[in-house]
């Protein structure tokens, strides 16, 4: 079983006051902290899992800087047996460029299942996978929650809207964008980072996968970033957690419920 | 013809007994070596020094068993009979040996002297074998789990020594030299047989039986429980050697890798069950118990080390005898709080929670089974410098109005005082740090903190095994205090000062300047002794005081905490059931705070219930995580009302009249 | 005249209220560009909702076929693809739901038309649309333009336009004719499950005292079950506490657990993802404590207070008890 694993570094986001840079085209990310994208942090455990259940090789690729190749140690010490960073130069790929360059480097490889997360914490498109798929011409299921593998199929289960799961059965070779909760990711310790920045990252340039022009070419302009209207949104209440409860059971009340 | 020792009397077959005695002390030897070379095949093995601490704890504690008196005088002399009656009547076989074969001195009064002293020593060692049985199988002492061997091992014991009388008593049957009634044993078995005839008749079957049982006992040995009789003596030695950085590399094989001390800590163990009576987790009846993990770490180790195991028959064996290939159960480790409390009542030294943070490497490493929110604490430490918030601003938060100076913001001063994550984090932990800062100030002393720029010290990683973060986190502590050029600290909590006492030294280049490191009590006690501080206030409480383990176990910090409590008007210290090197954990430490655990038990609110039972107002405690735990118990065990918790620091505070505001009115 | 194309989304026999959301916005842009609002419905045996957009469009193009019984992204995109091809509408709208993230990807591919995910808001800019989008866990708003194209695509995000008829329509029902589907049985839909039945049943409670990431530990949770007891309220959650096993799934609120209308929501220690606010959007009023002064959930929410939330749990629970 050929298992490829499309993760990302993304900047650790929740708990932190972001601000605008000058451009206004980006946050300012200098005093963040990047980590695996959530999602594909579950992608590369349910990959993992299936190694050790059915065996197999897991190769993870994620497109990015030099930089980023934090995260495929990450991947490699969780048991990965090959990692592959897309260099990006100087592209700031939307998804439908990420999915493009990614689609031609996994075609290269060979693969039975293609995992991905179901979207970024940064840019929260939520489509990378499912593109990757189409230009592939591979069978995929978006917002996977549950995956069984045996006799060249699998047995996915997809979490929908309203508590509701659909049940479907795949045949390989598919794509499946992993949904959090799939799975316990493993804990990543130091020394096993350590131990896998021994490993080999093989390094693909973007520029040099023969992509036409039009490939590389981002599908959206962003025009800005802005904050959130500060108008919108609550009533702050001030004070101590007595005085704070004292309100909350007051506006509790008024509105009807009692207590 | 003089009274003298005799030789194989009546034995024919001397030489048939010279063989046996060369197979069994052959198997004996083959037990060593394999016990030995467990012992070797520890990774890092670290040099063995010569120590005077070392030797004389061999006297106090091998020769004469001073830990296994202590808290059980019936258990000390029981074993003080045992060893005694044992080395006795081994040192009189090689007189005996020494006599027949190198050179004749057993005759007249030395011999009379001799026979009589292993009379004494005879009746001794029966004695304490008696005690031993009575205590196990009539008295049932709950901590001795008995097992199989600990039966036969007994009756063996008893057997040899038995038979070893009858021998005596069947030969002076038969002849009865003059002056032989100091044999008083023997005496008492030469009535036994109805004649001389039949005595002469069942000599050699005695004498056979008593051979065989004693050979069989010196074969067995190394492959018993007994082995501690070698083992215990070594374990005690090594417990003073200082310890040694066991740096995990990238290379380090998989599996826990255990040291040196630990392979030999395994081997010595006889399963008294002292470490689980004190233990806090096994005695709140947790999924877990000192004794079963060095037993589990014992047979892991014999079978996976054992040179033997090699050979198949021998492996098949063994595999059967622990009836499947034995593991160390990976779910049991997280219970340990590293209290220390089994090392400090085991009779040889022996501490579970060092082994125990090998096997966390190993399962930290291995990663799929680390508790859940221990998992996220260690990223969130990895990724934010601390272990509670995922945040590096929020550190400088719990200053509030306090005018705290940051030496890493230009202030100078000579002391600096280490917050901690905890203490910085925690919103009722932070009531330590203020109330230090306000006697800080109100003294006059001169300090500063690192602001925002403290780091975490690594205690949690350590205590979790996360050797890598720990590292990690030593390296960058250490730069930032090279940076600031600090060094003299003063820590809020046990856990960084223990660190920065006892294991940072071990990771400081050699030559360097140590680093002057005091826990706060140790601090303002001083600040008393130089009249700097002198609590005026009288309140008339009744308070008790909670040793934290890792400043009490750990760096022997009894006193000075209650010279502060002592020292202030009206204020009476009571003791709990458990204080002072007894103190039982708050359930805390161990990285047991950043854990959920399954059928996991309040060990905070067995604690506050013997702080209530002393009847005090309030347990005073000095670490930011007994606060926290006991505080939640207060709430937990439904005693909000009737006692309260604090720190060291509020207590010392309210008694200058540097209280936090609106507080005042609550105590007193 | 320009078209604008509404793909309906529906299951079990019921339209999704995203089908109505999206013909909301849609027949306003229509209005505003004078273009033309057409919706398509994919099913089998579907008469019933097709008479349920009658009065929402301009045009319903009706698939009715066997092959599109239960949804597959495979046989959907191609008899898309020919729509789209067919009628070259200038923007297509999905909703922003599991499905179009399987189906919408491939009609980008297929057609060539760029695409913009999970918009929350959709304005024209001479005969191009430009979107609204939510970056960074929500915390930032960015707006996008698509590069020149003849057709663009937009999916989105459920909640964020109304339900409401802007416009009246009598619609023209069209049945369009089924393309070759060339990719078969790769994909098999085998039945649905629900994942939320469960003891306690959130959607009738007056009050909801819900949990999210910021609680912190497993161990904090029978405190806040206590104060919604102690309240009288049914205690939920947001969607990380399920992941975790602390709570059933049928506690959960939010797109994937159960859309809730209570009096009174009281969000504690919840940040506020999309996914999790879509679903309180039926509650009359919602209290939020986060330690989090910037977490998205006191955008929505009516009171909120940065605080955390064991304390303020812990102080209700006093208080309330005296009471």
């Amino acid at each position: 079983m050929n298992i490829i694993v499309c993760v990302k570094n993304v900047p650790f986001t929740q708990e932190v006051d972001l601000v605008l840079d000058a451009s206004k085209q980006d946050v300012k990310k200098d005093n963040l902290v990047y980590v695996i994208n959530e999602w594909d942090n579950y992608a590369i455990e349910e990959a993992i899992r299936i190694k050790e259940e059915t065996g197999g090789h897991v190769t993870a690729v994620t497109l990015g800087k030099e930089a980023d190749e934090e995260v495929l140690r990450r991947c490699l010490a969780m048991g990965a047996d090959e990692a592959i960073r897309v260099e990006r130069g100087d592209l700031n790929p939307d998804a439908s460029m990420i999915a493009a360059i990614l689609s031609a480097v996994v075609k290269t490889i060979p693969h039975d299942i293609i995992l991905t997360g179901v979207q970024s914490d940064d840019l929260n498109n939520g489509i990378t996978g499912s593109l990757i798929a189409e230009r592939l011409g591979l069978v995929h299921a978006a917002v996977v929650n549950s995956l069984k593998i045996s006799e060249g199929k699998a047995q996915i289960s997809i979490e929908l809207e309203g508590g509701q799961d659909e049940m479907s059965q795949v045949t390989l070779p598919a794509l499946f964008a992993i949904q959090t909760g799939i799975n316990e990711p493993r804990y990543v310790s130091i020394m096993g980072i350590r131990k896998a920045s021994k490993k080999e990252i093989k390094v693909i340039d973007a520029s040099g996968l023969g992509l036409p022009g039009e490939d590389l070419q981002p599908s959206l302009i962003m025009e800005e970033m802005f904050m959130p209207p500060e108008t919108e949104g609550a009533e702050m209440l001030q004070g101590d957690a007595g005085s704070l409860a004292d309100q909350i059971i007051r506006i509790i009340r008024e509105k009807g419920v009692s207590l | 013809m003089p009274i003298a020792r005799i030789h194989f009397w009546g034995i024919d077959s001397k030489y048939l007994f010279y063989i046996l005695v060369g197979i069994s002390v052959a198997v004996f030897l083959l037990g060593v070596y394999s016990r030995v070379s467990v012992w070797l095949a520890a990774v890092n093995r670290e040099k063995v020094i010569v120590s005077r601490e070392g030797i004389l704890n061999l006297l106090m504690d091998g020769l004469f068993g001073r830990r296994i008196f202590k808290g059980d005088l019936i258990a000390g002399l029981m074993h003080f009979f045992i060893m005694w009656g044992f080395i006795g009547l081994f040192l009189g076989t090689v007189l005996s040996t020494t006599d027949y074969w190198i050179i004749h001195f057993l005759s007249g009064d030395v011999y009379l002297i001799y026979s009589f002293c292993l009379e004494i020593l005879g009746l001794m060692f029966i004695a304490g074998l008696l005690t031993a049985l009575i205590r196990r199988y009539i008295a049932r002492v709950s901590r001795l789990d008995n097992q199989a061997q600990d039966l036969w091992i007994l009756v063996l014991l008893f057997f040899c020594v038995l038979t070893g009388f009858m021998v005596e008593g069947v030969r002076l049957a038969v002849n009865m030299p003059e002056g032989e009634s100091v044999s008083f044993g023997g005496v008492i078995f030469s009535s036994l047989p109805s004649s001389k005839e039949q005595a002469e008749a069942v000599y050699p079957i005695i004498w056979w039986v008593h051979s065989l049982a004693s050979l069989f006992l010196v074969a067995w040995f190394p492959f018993s429980k007994l082995f501690h009789v070698l083992a215990g003596p070594v374990n005690i030695y090594m417990a003073s050697q200082p310890e040694a950085v066991v740096s995990r590399d990238e290379e380090s094989p998989e599996g826990p890798g255990f040291l040196f001390r630990d392979m030999i800590n395994f081997s010595a163990c006889t399963r008294c069950g002292r470490c689980n009576e004190v233990c806090p987790s096994a005695s709140a009846m947790e999924p877990f118990s000192p004794r079963e993990f060095i037993a589990q770490a014992n047979e892991y180790t014999r079978l996976r080390y054992n040179p033997l195991s090699r050979i198949k028959w021998f492996r098949e064996k063994l595999i059967k005898s622990v009836s499947a290939l034995p593991e160390i159960s990976p779910e049991q480790i997280w219970y340990c709080t590293t209290c220390r409390a089994c090392l400090e009542v085991c009779p040889i030294y022996i501490g579970a929670f060092e082994p125990i943070r090998r096997v966390r490497t190993s399962e930290i490493e291995e990663g799929s089974r680390v508790p859940n929110l221990l998992t996220k604490s260690l990223e969130t430490l990895y990724m934010f410098d601390n272990p509670w918030e995922r945040s590096k601003k929020k550190r400088g938060e719990w200053f509030g109005d306090l005018a705290v100076p940051d030496l890493t913001a230009g202030a100078k001063a000579d002391l600096c005082y280490f917050v901690g994550c905890t203490t910085s984090f925690d919103t009722r932990a932070q009531g330590l740090a203020r109330s230090f800062v306000k006697i800080m100030t109100h003294a006059g002393v001169s300090f500063g903190t690192l602001g925002q720029k403290e780091t975490c010290c690594g205690d949690i990683a350590r205590r979790v095994g996360e050797e890598g973060l720990f590292e990690e986190q030593v390296k960058k502590t250490m730069g930032l205090l090279k940076t600031y050029g600090i060094a003299d600290l003063v820590a809020s909590s046990p856990h960084c000062f223990n660190l920065f006492r006892n294991e940072y030294p071990l990771y400081q280049s050699p030559g360097a300047t140590p680093l002057r490191v005091r826990h706060y009590t140790q601090v303002l006690e001083e600040l008393m002794e130089r009249g700097l501080i002198k609590p005026v206030k009288r309140m008339d409480l009744r308070v008790t005081y909670h040793d934290p383990c890792y400043l009490g176990r750990y760096n022997n910090i009894y006193q000075a905490p209650r010279r502060l409590i002592r020292s202030i008007p009206g204020v009476s210290l009571v003791e709990m059931a458990h204080y002072g090197p007894d103190s039982l954990c708050c359930g805390g430490g161990g990285g047991r705070l950043w854990q959920e655990l399954e059928d996991e038990k309040k060990l905070s609110e067995v604690r506050i219930r013997e702080a209530a039972d002393t009847g005090a107002d309030i347990v005073i405690t000095t670490c930011p995580y007994c606060l926290i735990m006991l505080e939640d118990a207060v709430k937990t065990a439904d005693l909000e009302g009737r006692l309260r918790v604090m720190d060291l620091n509020e207590l010392i505070a309210e008694s200058l009249g540097l209280g936090e505001e609106g507080e005042e009115s609550t105590i007193g | 005249m320009a078209k604008i194309l509404v793909i309906a989304e529906h299951r079990n026999n019921e339209l999704r209220e995203i089908t109505l959301q999206m013909l909301n916005k849609a027949s306003e842009l229509c209005r505003a560009n004078g273009h033309e609002l057409y919706a398509a419905i994919l099913g089998n045996n579907i008469e019933g909702l097709i008479s349920g957009l009658k009065e929402w469009a301009d045009k319903v193009i009706v698939y009715n076929d066997p092959r599109l019984k239960d949804f597959n992204p495979d046989n959907y995109r191609d008899v898309l693809t020919a729509l789209i091809n067919e009628q070259k509408p200038i923007v297509t709208f999905l909703g922003h739901t599991p499905w179009s993230m399987d189906l919408a990807p491939g009609l980008s591919v297929k057609t060539g038309f760029p695409l913009a995910t999970d918009c929350v808001d959709i304005t024209m800019d001479s005969g191009r649309p430009k979107v609204v989008r939510q970056v960074y866990s929500g915390k930032i708003f960015s707006r996008m333009a698509f590069r020149d194209a003849s057709g663009y695509l937009i999916t989105v995000r459920a909640g964020a336009f109304p339900a409401a008829k802007a416009f009246d329509y009598q619609a023209e029902i069209i049945q369009g004719a089924m393309p070759d589907l060339v990719t078969q049985g790769r994909r098999e839909f085998m039945g649905y499950r629900d994942t939320c039945k469960g003891e306690v049943d959130i959607t009738q409670a007056e009050l909801l005292v819900s949990i999210g990431r910021g609680i912190g530990e497993q161990d904090n949770i029978p405190q806040v079950q206590e104060l919604a007891g102690i309240m009288g309220g049914t205690l939920s959650c947001s969607r990380p506490v399920v992941d975790k096993k602390w709570l059933p799934k049928y506690h959960q609120v939010g797109t994937s657990g159960k859309s809730v209308k209570p009096k009174v929501y009281l969000a504690l220690g919840i940040s506020g993802a999309f996914q999790h606010v879509a679903g309180i959007s039926g509650a009359g009023t919602v209290i939020a404590v986060n330690k989090d002064k910037k977490a998205p959930i006191f955008r929505v929410a009516h009171y909120g207070a940065v605080a955390d939330l064991l304390n303020v749990a812990a102080a209700l629970k006093e208080k309330v008890s005296v009471k």
